[in-house]
């Protein structure tokens, strides 16, 4: 028995797996790039595309793809988080209430108007508001589902409680300030399509924030899955570990919500199929999680532009199609990955 | 090695320990006994350091806990759970040759090589328990505090877990145990702290608290103390 725990080089072969669906998202489309043009471009500089081809790869293509890497990201790190700061396997921004919360915070930064949007430092602030419905819809779930022993289910039912509460006062709010019908429709069924620099942007700020915090902290977050006594034992602070933890992986699950809308399943699928791939719990593999997040919604909306061509699908309609049945195969093995 | 003094503890303003003082010096093993709810949990937890308590708790750093219903990990196989227990030493998610021959070396000893790569949630309850003692003994701790280690195990597995701890006592670990077989304690433990709805009733060397009229007498009667080969087992009375 000399197994190792991790290797570095799994962290990397996600990584390519990132590059490839880099590649392949920005050149597939109702124009097709070529391969080698791209790569020249992105990677070696070189003016390989015509200047029509290089405009749709550096102005629409590239932030999409890129925003859904990032929003895939945060979703996939985030549910490996939460999976393990709740112990329990069927954890997920989207099942807890968080996305809701955060969409509720967001539709009421589009209520209170433009000023709020574009800040004074002009740094948007949609995700500050979806950050804050956020964090009031994972308390809520929490207090309610009551102590970290209670059964998975239960934290389950609690988040659909508080998802639909937070979806329903949504959709009372923009309901009755029908100015922002169209706005808040658009951004519900997935933002992807109106990527530009600057959503990416202020989108990677937060992002890196988040996920930087959450993976500093990803190697001590293995000993929120002991009791909080065996967690003292070994030298943590379980209390203020936990708080820090769902902080920041609720701030990155805000954020991927306010850029990309409400996209379910991504924060449950790709942590039970990594940790189940490599048959290990450990959160040393929370890059991979997220490289492998980023790269599986790069395909997801690759598959929302594609199959309906020129229509578009919302990118939550293919992350459900592949989510949902994942979601009732984990709860028929109880749980395990 | 550990020493407590006046240790009070109160939970949701109920007093829970009162006035418990002990002192266990190094490659000396405690038995903490006394019926459900006498505060032998409370007792451990406030030695970990892990409760507010008044009094005062002298220990080292490194002390290894074992709860009585270790937490069992979704998707950890048994050596990443045992491995845990070198984080103290080795910092999180590290590993280091020495480190994982131990870890190797424990499984092996407490039965438990054979199944290093399987799901610590398809083991059972006896298997899970040898697997948290396992995880308590690579942090190599000064102190180790049990809490009913032997519960979920067969009486076999019972003997061999108490010697592999005893091994570590012997090695200058202090080894505080909360038990309820009073045949393993008097052949494990040094000595013995009896409580009694959270206060001292009687503490000095472990055969002679159990054979105390007043053992008997705290947990209510209706059984008996006798002795085979030289070592104590409780008879009921009907």
């Amino acid at each position: 028995m000399k197994k190792r725990i991790w290797s570095w080089r799994v962290t990397a072969g996600f990584g390519v797996l990132f590059a490839v669906a880099l590649v392949v998202g920005v050149s597939v489309g109702p124009i097709p790039l070529p391969f080698a043009g791209v790569v020249q471009t992105l990677f070696g500089g070189g003016h390989a595309l015509s200047s029509v081809d290089q405009a749709v790869l550096l102005q629409i293509r590239l932030p999409r793809v890129i925003l859904a890497g990032l929003v895939g990201a945060a979703l996939a790190t985030s549910g490996a988080v939460y999976q393990t700061v709740f112990r329990n396997p069927l954890a997920d921004p989207y099942l807890l209430g968080v996305a809701a919360g955060a969409g509720l915070g967001a539709t009421l930064a589009f209520v209170l108007g433009g000023s709020v949007l574009l800040g004074a430092t002009g740094v948007a602030l949609v995700p500050v508001f979806a950050f804050v419905g956020a964090l009031a819809a994972v308390a809520v779930t929490f207090l309610v589902a009551g102590a970290r022993r209670s059964d998975p289910r239960t934290l389950l039912l609690a988040g659909v409680a508080v998802g639909s509460f937070a979806t329903a006062a949504q959709t009372y709010l923009f309901q009755s300030h029908t100015q922002i019908l169209r706005t808040v429709y658009s951004w519900i069924l997935g933002q992807l399509v109106a990527a530009d620099w600057s959503t990416v942007a202020w989108t990677a700020g937060y992002l890196v924030l988040a996920l930087g915090v959450l993976f500093v902290i990803a190697r001590r977050l293995d000993g929120l899955l002991l009791s909080d006594e065996e967690a003292h034992s070994l030298g943590l602070k379980p209390a203020r570990l936990r708080a820090v933890a769902i902080a920041a992986a609720t701030l990155a699950t805000a954020t991927a919500v306010a850029a990309g809308g409400l996209i379910g399943f991504v924060g449950l699928v790709i942590p039970h199929l990594i940790r189940g791939l490599l048959h290990r719990a450990t959160n040393r593999s929370l890059p991979a999680i997220a490289l492998a997040g980023g790269a599986f919604l790069i395909f997801a909306d690759l598959g929302a532009r594609t199959l309906l061509s020129p229509a578009e699908l919302p990118i939550g309609v293919i992350t459900a199609f592949v989510g949902a049945p994942f979601f009732l195969w984990i709860l028929r093995r109880g749980g395990r990955p | 090695m550990i020493r407590a003094s006046e240790v009070s503890v109160r939970l949701g303003g109920r007093l829970v320990l009162s006035d418990i003082s002990l002192s266990v010096g190094a490659g000396e093993w405690l038995a903490v006994l006394g019926p459900n709810g006498s505060g032998k949990t409370t007792l451990l937890r406030a030695l970990l350091g892990y409760l507010r308590h008044s009094g005062s708790v002298g220990a080292p750093a490194n002390i290894a806990y074992v709860p009585q219903r270790p937490e069992i990990p979704a998707g950890m196989t048994v050596v990443e759970y045992v491995s845990l227990g070198r984080a103290r030493l080795e910092g999180w998610g590290r590993e280091s040759e020495r480190g994982r021959s131990l870890i190797s070396q424990v499984l092996d000893r407490l039965e438990l090589g054979a199944m290093a790569g399987r799901f610590v949630t398809d083991l059972s309850g006896g298997e899970m328990q040898r697997a948290a003692v396992a995880r308590a003994i690579v942090q190599e701790p000064q102190v180790l505090l049990l809490d009913e280690p032997t519960s979920a195990l067969d009486p076999q597995h019972r003997v061999s877990l108490l010697q592999e701890v005893d091994r570590l006592r012997a090695q200058g670990v202090a080894v505080i145990s909360a038990m309820h077989d009073i045949t393993l304690a008097a052949k494990f433990a040094d000595s013995a702290l009896l409580l009694n709805a959270g206060t001292t009733a009687l503490a000095g060397e472990t055969t002679q608290v159990i054979c105390d009229p007043a053992f008997v007498e705290t947990f209510g009667g209706g059984f008996k103390i006798a002795f085979v080969d030289g070592l104590p087992v409780s008879l009921p009375l009907k």
